[in-house]
């Protein structure tokens, strides 16, 4: 079925939850945050459709993205130009989203499904009970990017360790200087004084708890610190 | 729980019912040489039965996606290599062909002839290591080391023809960095001549092993619906049944040039979807691999292997788009969005492995402890490309 078949499809299935068809490289769709846990299963189980494989799901920061073509995207914030670590007050705009690439092995058609959701509250209802795989994708898109997904089963981090402070996919994330006494921005070791007490930072390196994370960073609600037995 | 002999007893009775003990957390890792690298299962256990595996990853990560933002289009390509360490040409290929199909860039047919044998080459030498190192967790040492045999001559053909042994770097936006060396032809031609008859020699001391069956045959049956659930590619989707490959279903290159075939797992010594299917079709896959380059060398013909008309520092036209391609391991897939800058603005890796391993804790459940080194073993993971 061609891509705008199937937006027109979903276009009057649900209304307003489908908005834009988005033609570029890729064709896709734009569809509200909270709806498409049913969008994705209209899409799966239609026989017509038949979306039964999610080959990819994105999650991304829109902060800086330059619509005009001419791609003045932001700089990663926490270094100067000599590599020293750089204190930044630039506070992120834009919104966040997340990108879906589906593919039918039964009609070898393919569709892509794009949600744009506010920095305040970033909240995309959850895909997992649709697609499982969606399950690690999206733990990877809380962690990395910071979006909450509603009705996940395990939302927590999955590549970063459970206290990171920050998604570092965002644009406006300030690199840590240092992270548990590691100082992480390559810079002069050799200022580091070393003893038994551990590792003692220059002043001037910054520390987690000196480095402002946007809003949003927080662990979600119902996400705690995993046991001690799972701590290896 | 799964429909294997598994938690049977000597009369076929249930032991699972019968002997139970308290539940016991294990961890299979990070520091285990049968979970293939730094990856934690977090397993439970009654005695030797699973009732539940957590993976726990990340030791890996270097956030490569966000040191994109810092790079321009063709200095990542240097950081594709660090995904897949086993199979770096399979990952430079799908960051190529993503950035090309956004560019419209026309790759010389030289260019594109090597990058297949290159890619094929590269093919065989990480299914070598997968088949070797699945017979290692099996108990089974020697054929390690007639993998690693004949994966010396690829590297050292790969070592001539770019200069490096493990990391290659040798791909770039529009083609490839330089042009193969004088004789590379014959090397690649008489390394296939040995693969060839390679095979059969390690089919008789492997595939066809009583002990070896015994262990793999009805053991971590994934099937087809389960991989497509859990977005399973690669190997693992075609031992469940599927000839499904991108090189023919989603072309890319000039694969649709070629005649090969896909092998799919067809249960012979069990179920369909079993480890030995899997471990079977990485095998015949080696066939294939050596079918392709044959073609793709028999073709190859002169002229450039870069495309002219591109600018050293490119700028990809404003627009996302995902772009798959086949690695040794399943799909690699990159969805690059790009704002018309120099930089990438966003690079998503969706890396085979990741998706392969996350089955784990599906059909984990219910299995002897055994079974499960017998799982992921065949599930041939990498876990640079899945930390990323």
């Amino acid at each position: 079925m061609e891509a705008t078949a199937i937006h027109a499809l979903l276009q009057s299935r649900f209304g307003d939850a489908v908005s834009d068809y988005v033609d570029g490289f890729e064709k896709g769709s734009l569809v509200a945050a909270g709806r498409v846990a049913e969008i994705a299963a209209f899409l799966r189980d239609d026989p017509a459709l038949g979306f039964e494989s999610l080959m990819c799901l994105t999650g991304l920061d829109w902060d800086g993205y330059d619509a005009s073509g001419k791609g003045k995207s932001v700089d990663i914030l926490g270094y100067d130009e000599l590599g020293r670590p750089q204190a930044s007050d630039r506070v992120g705009d834009g919104d966040l989203g997340v990108a879906y690439a589906l593919y039918s092995h039964r009609h070898g058609h393919k569709h892509a499904l794009f949600v744009r959701v506010p920095r305040a509250a970033p909240e995309v209802a959850s895909t997992a009970a649709v697609w499982p795989t969606a399950a690690w994708h999206e733990r990877e898109a809380w962690d990395l990017v910071g979006i909450r997904f509603a009705g996940h089963p395990d939302l927590k981090r999955i590549l970063l360790d459970e206290d990171w402070e920050g998604h570092p996919l965002r644009k406006d994330y300030v690199m840590p200087g240092a992270w548990q006494g590691v100082p992480l921005d390559g810079r002069d070791y050799a200022a580091c004084k070393w003893d038994e007490s551990g590792v003692t930072l220059p002043d001037d390196v910054k520390r987690p708890d000196d480095v402002k994370q946007p809003e949003g960073s927080q662990r979600p609600e119902g996400s705690q610190r995993p046991e001690s037995g799972n701590q290896g | 729980m799964s429909e294997t002999a598994a938690g049977r007893g000597w009369g076929g009775q249930d032991v699972r019912r019968e002997l139970h003990s308290e539940l016991l957390e294990i961890n299979m890792g990070p520091q285990h040489p049968a979970t293939h690298g730094v990856l934690r299962l977090l397993v439970r256990t009654d005695g030797e039965i699973v009732h539940g595996v957590t993976a726990h990853i990340g030791y890996l990560h270097r956030c490569a996606e966000k040191i994109a933002e810092g790079c321009d289009w063709r200095q990542w390509m240097v950081y594709t290599d660090r995904f897949d360490y086993l199979a770096p040409i399979n990952m430079n290929f799908g960051y190529a062909v993503a950035v090309e199909r956004m560019l419209g860039v026309q790759v010389p047919e030289r260019a594109e002839h090597i990058r297949i044998i290159c890619a094929e080459l590269q093919r065989i030498a990480s299914h070598l290591i997968a088949i070797g190192t699945f017979g290692l967790d099996m108990g089974a040492w020697t054929p390690l080391l007639y993998c690693f045999r004949e994966r010396e001559e690829i590297l050292n053909i790969l070592e001539r023809l770019t200069g490096g042994r493990m990391l290659y770097n040798y791909f770039d936006i529009g083609g490839l960095r330089f042009d193969a060396y004088d004789g590379f032809e014959r090397d690649v031609l008489a390394f296939v001549n040995i693969m060839e008859q390679k095979i059969p020699e390690y089919d008789t001391l492997l595939s066809y092993n009583k002990i070896f069956i015994e262990r793999t045959a009805d053991v971590g049956v994934i099937d087809l619906a389960t991989c497509l659930a859990y977005g399973c590619t690669g190997p693992v989707l075609r031992g469940a049944g599927v000839p499904f490959d991108c090189r023919k279903d989603d072309p890319y290159s000039i694969y649709d040039r070629f005649e090969f075939d896909i092998p799919y797992g067809e249960g012979e010594q069990g179920t369909v979807g079993d480890c030995w299917d899997r471990y079977m079709v990485r095998m015949r896959e080696m066939y294939e691999s050596c079918r392709i380059i044959r073609q793709a060398v028999d073709a190859l013909p002169g002229g450039p292997v870069k495309a002219e008309d591109l600018k050293k520092l490119v700028k990809v036209p404003q627009g996302s788009l995902y772009t798959r391609t086949e690695s040794s391991k399943g799909e690699i897939g990159y969805h690059v969005f790009a704002d018309g800058g120099s930089k990438p603005f966003r690079t998503k890796v969706r890396s085979p492995s990741f998706s392969n391993l996350h089955v784990i804790e599906k059909v984990g459940p219910g299995m002897m402890l055994s079974d499960l080194v017998a799982t992921v073993g065949s599930l041939d993971i990498v876990l640079g490309e899945i930390d990323r």
